[in-house]
């Protein structure tokens, strides 16, 4: 691993070696985030000398070679300061070309550097932040690292006041599924900023994850997963809205063949956990929601239906392969439907999840292709939420999302079923 | 340092189901007509699919198969016709790449006579250590006290040796010399081997013939305190210098002598539970528990670190060395109509016809093999229902070619029918044409989709592998009915030997509280109460329970 930078220098790094126990790390992973990581840096450093100090903490700082002068903004950030731990990861010409989700290429190799850095300076706490935070508030370090540092906390991550129409695809499908898989109400699972347990670092850092190509775009999913099952004690803090310069502009359904993909692929690594977790339970919650709500967005209601109808016309077959006939029907009636009638029942959408996790698993098509096919029946179950919701107080909202949850709660035996026992509900062609 | 195993798991083998298979018979993949090491690696995603998680394959080392392979010529090359050392190689990294371990066979009883010892021991001088890695004696009168065990084919244990002027030991068919373990150099030898596969990767050694090890005047030479020394050895030599390694007995003997192959926990990690098998088939020939519940009681307690290697049909016959002679008579009566299916002391036949093709017993069957406490082995082509052949003579009846698809020699191989190593079987109702890989996984309906789910569901649960048994006594006693538990887990299973629906009474107050959720298709049924719990189950019908504490 390099080192290198401000605490390079020999004198440093003996002052870092002799104090090798760090109590917190704070790590970011940068790649051509010139705009943002110097001011970062700078809030993260101020917060240090603030919560602790006169503990050891530092700032690790993972860059996959930026070319736009990520590096000198930090270091002019730091000011010098041996606080700063410059590390290195690789960015492989395909992570540039296939970018992840969460618009880091190469982002599980960035996040190991950083875990095992904290894992060599032995940290009682590591925190890991995103770069293109725009405003991070000093107390927000201090909310996610004390509960690791002082309340034997494994993992705690932070839930971000949002809009329910925003991150809908987290509030509609990744948070209510993984709810139900694991049991745990935690609701960003697939949140790129947390907080971990030297003994979380040590279980993570042990599988082989690492090396596939599934755990470069899912790796949060599945810390998170692995955190959730694996006996960790787990946290969650609330925070005010995120402001970012997130410049992610993956389109839909390669957002949903990254996402879902590694749910469902992860589902299959984990089926002796899931399996056996009936319910859910509430996830420790550090601190108060604040009040200010974003404001709710645009939302174009009708061209969301638009592009289900235009779905139902031409994935009819896709979606025939993995939905069982009375499924395929009510998309159909919906598709058919006014505006005003628009509403997708909670037990077909998640049912529906359901069906093509089962898809994804028995493999009965592509599994990209299969996957890109949801994206119609997200937008249509979208534009019913929002149509449900757009008058709603965010109480409302989040009561709706509550009940929905508990949908894909108490779906879960048919996915239990249908995992143990597949061909009773899969339609099978057969080969002459 | 020790090397390290394909498995990260010490008790792998607790939760392992074993697929056995010949590599012979899996697929031809040179065309040549006979199996071999490119064409099992062909098919692995096969294996894969099927959800076994462990290969047991059959010997392929050189030899002159005069015993299918276990006459064993030389112990450290493959034999040409399966393909090179460097084809094994492939095929078992290819097998721990999709997480499967692999079990080998050490036939350490005995050679062939064609192996270089048995060559080089006949000329030796008497008494010389070449000589002694061999049973050798001037009288065929010693050791009158063991049985004979091929009784169909041998008339005595020792054979004539003209070149060497002497007699020679031989358990099994005469052209299988006994190797003398009294001879330090022979466990040198022998431990050489075991060096040579386990630091290549294998993952485990079945020990052929292992209670034959060593020869005493006044015994059954049969489980002898000398040849649980020698295993012991063979234990310590593996824990000092391999992780997570297995050891499997095959020891057809009683339950109490089987149990001494664990030793105390220092000896074999698993050993067939020989007695059991034939007992299912009495059970369900008899619609009556009784059998099993018997087995069951008689079988000793194992070391936490042991496990039962469970079986319904291998490459064998259906051994009826291990129950008494009425048993032995109703078992003929019950499964051998032609008096051609009965081989030495057993019946020669697969699981299909075994269980007259019936799909609802062979479902039970299973269930019940899954259910008990072990680790189960499916014999390739089992979970097809393929057929058998028992007019090919000795056991080659139950080793015919896999059965791929209906395409010419069942998909088996390109070669000419008249050049495979034995005819696929052709039969109206078992041939390649009706039974075969390619339309069971087009049909959802069919056994190898069951086969399929019931692996897969099983593999869910390490409370099968792993858990203590429980026998619940039904006053109807064509029900078996037994708990299993471990850790958190706690799972009922009930199955109906009879042919015709069964009603069931079951004290499960213990569990008051507990709702029982039926495992194959999660569905809740009522919960229990204090009082009796009623079960009715179909024909052959069977359940397995998840008792869990639900939500009010």
């Amino acid at each position: 691993m390099a080192s290198t930078g401000s605490s390079s220098s020999s004198a440093n790094r003996e002052r870092d070696q002799a104090a090798s126990d760090s109590d917190l790390v704070v790590g970011i992973a940068t790649y051509n985030h010139a705009r943002t990581a110097g001011r970062l840096v700078e809030t993260i450093r101020a917060a240090l000398t603030q919560i602790a100090p006169s503990s050891r903490a530092r700032i690790l700082v993972a860059d996959g070679g930026s070319k736009d002068g990520t590096r000198e903004w930090i270091r002019e950030a730091a000011s010098g300061d041996g606080d700063l731990v410059e590390l290195s990861y690789a960015v492989q010409p395909g992570d540039v070309l296939d970018v992840p989700y969460h618009g880091l290429p190469g982002r599980a190799r960035a996040l190991r550097v950083l875990l095992r850095e904290a894992q060599a300076r032995k940290a009682r706490a590591c925190l890991v932040l995103d770069a293109f935070a725009t405003a991070v508030e000093p107390d927000w370090i201090a909310r996610l690292s004390d509960p690791i540092r002082d309340q034997d906390v494994d993992f705690i991550v932070p839930s971000y006041s949002r809009h329910p129409f925003e991150g809908a695809l987290v509030h509609g499908a990744v948070y209510p599924m993984f709810r139900a898989l694991y049991g745990a109400r935690l609701r960003s699972p697939m949140g790129s900023e947390f907080a971990c347990s030297p003994r979380l670092i040590e279980a993570v850092l042990s599988d082989p994850i690492w090396e596939s190509e599934s755990g470069q775009a899912g790796i949060d999913l599945w810390m998170a997963a692995t955190a959730v099952s694996g006996g960790f004690r787990i946290a969650q803090v609330p925070f005010g809205p995120k402001v970012t310069d997130e410049r992610n502009e993956l389109d839909l359904s390669t957002t949903i063949v990254q996402v879902f993909g590694f749910l469902f692929s992860d589902m299959e690594r984990r089926v002796q956990v899931w399996h056996r977790i009936r319910g859910s339970r509430l996830v420790t919650r550090f601190g108060e929601a604040p009040q200010d709500v974003p404001g709710q967005p645009e939302v174009d209601v009708e061209r969301l239906a638009e592009s289900f109808r235009l779905g139902c016309r031409e994935l009819q077959g896709v979606w025939t392969e993995v939905l069982p006939p009375l499924a395929t029907l009510q998309w159909r009636r919906l598709a058919a439907a006014r505006l005003e009638e628009f509403r997708v029942e909670d037990v077909l959408w998640a049912r529906t999840v359901y069906d093509f996790a089962m898809g994804h698993r028995l493999r009965v098509i592509a599994r990209d292709h299969l996957l890109r096919s949801l994206a119609p029946l997200y937008l249509a179950w979208l534009a019913s939420f929002v149509l449900e919701l757009r008058h709603a107080t965010p109480e409302a909202a989040e009561e709706r999302i509550e009940r929905l949850c508990l949908a894909f709660e108490a779906e879960k035996p048919y996915l239990i079923s249908m995992w143990r026992w597949p061909e009773r509900f899969r339609p099978v062609k057969i080969r002459r | 340092m020790r090397l390290t195993s394909s498995a990260a798991d010490p008790l792998w083998y607790k939760d392992a189901i074993i697929y056995e298979l010949h590599v012979r018979s899996f697929f031809d993949g040179n065309g040549d007509g006979i199996g071999d090491f490119q064409g099992l690696l062909q098919h692995l995603d096969y294996i894969q699919d099927l959800g076994v998680t462990c290969l047991w394959l059959l010997p392929f080392f050189a030899s002159p198969l005069r015993d299918d392979g276990y006459d064993v010529a030389d112990f450290r090359r493959i034999h040409p016709d399966y393909g090179t050392l460097e084809d094994f190689q492939t095929f078992l990294a290819a097998a721990h790449d999709r997480g499967m371990q692999v079990v080998i066979e050490l036939t350490l009883n005995h050679t062939s006579d064609r192996h270089a010892w048995f060559q080089r021991a006949r000329g030796a001088p008497p008494g010389s250590a070449e000589r002694d890695y061999y049973v050798w004696s001037d009288t065929d009168q010693k050791f009158k006290g063991a049985r004979v065990i091929f009784v169909d084919t041998e008339p005595s244990n020792w054979s004539w040796d003209a070149e060497a002027g002497a007699y020679y030991w031989h358990r099994f068919f005469s052209h299988q010399p006994d190797l003398n373990y009294d001879n330090p150099r022979v466990l040198e030898e022998i431990l050489g081997v075991l060096d040579f596969w386990l630091s290549m990767g294998v993952d485990g050694l079945r020990l052929d013939a292992v209670p034959y090890l060593v020869e005493r005047e006044g015994t059954s030479c049969e489980n002898l305190p000398e040849t649980h020394a020698v295993i012991r050895s063979i234990r310590r030599h593996i824990d000092a210098h391999y992780a997570n390694r297995m050891l499997l007995a095959e020891a057809n003997q009683v339950p109490a002598d089987v149990r001494a192959y664990f030793g105390d926990g220092d000896e074999c990690h698993m050993a067939y539970h020989f007695p059991l098998m034939p007992r299912l088939f009495m059970a369900i020939h008899l619609e009556d528990s009784t059998p099993i519940m018997e087995v069951l009681a008689q079988t000793p307690s194992i070391p936490d670190v042991c496990q039962w290697a469970l079986f319904l049909r291998n490459h064998d016959e259906l051994t009826l060395e291990m129950v008494t002679d009425e048993e032995r008579d109703y078992m003929y009566l019950a499964y051998t109509a032609d008096p051609e299916a009965r081989l030495n002391l057993g019946i020669r036949r697969r699981l299909a016809p075994l269980l007259g093709n019936d799909r609802r017993r062979i479902e039970l069957m299973t269930a019940l093999l899954f259910s008990l406490p072990g680790t189960p082995i499916i014999y390739y082509g089992d979970e097809l229902g393929m057929g058998d052949n028992i007019q090919l003579g000795d056991r080659h009846g139950v080793r015919t070619p896999m059965q791929w698809s209906d395409d010419r020699s069942g998909g088996f191989s390109t070669a000419p029918p008249e050049q495979l190593y034995s005819p696929v079987i052709t039969d109206p109702v078992y041939g390649y044409q009706s039974v075969n890989v390619a339309s069971q996984q087009d049909d959802p309906a069919s056994l190898l989709r069951w086969m399929k789910n019931m692996v897969g569901l099983r593999n869910l649960f390490r409370v099968f592998g792993r858990g203590s048994i429980e026998l619940l006594r039904p006053k109807n006693g064509k029900v078996i009915a037994h708990v299993r538990r471990f850790e958190e887990d706690v799972i009922l299973c009930v199955a109906n030997l009879s042919r015709l629906a069964q009603p069931v009474e079951l004290d499960l107050s213990v569990f008051a509280g507990l709702t029982p959720i039926e495992m194959l298709g999660y569905t809740a049924f009522p919960t229990i109460a204090n009082s009796p719990y009623f079960l009715t189950l179909g024909p052959y019908g069977f359940y397995w329970f998840e008792l869990q504490q639900r939500e009010p």
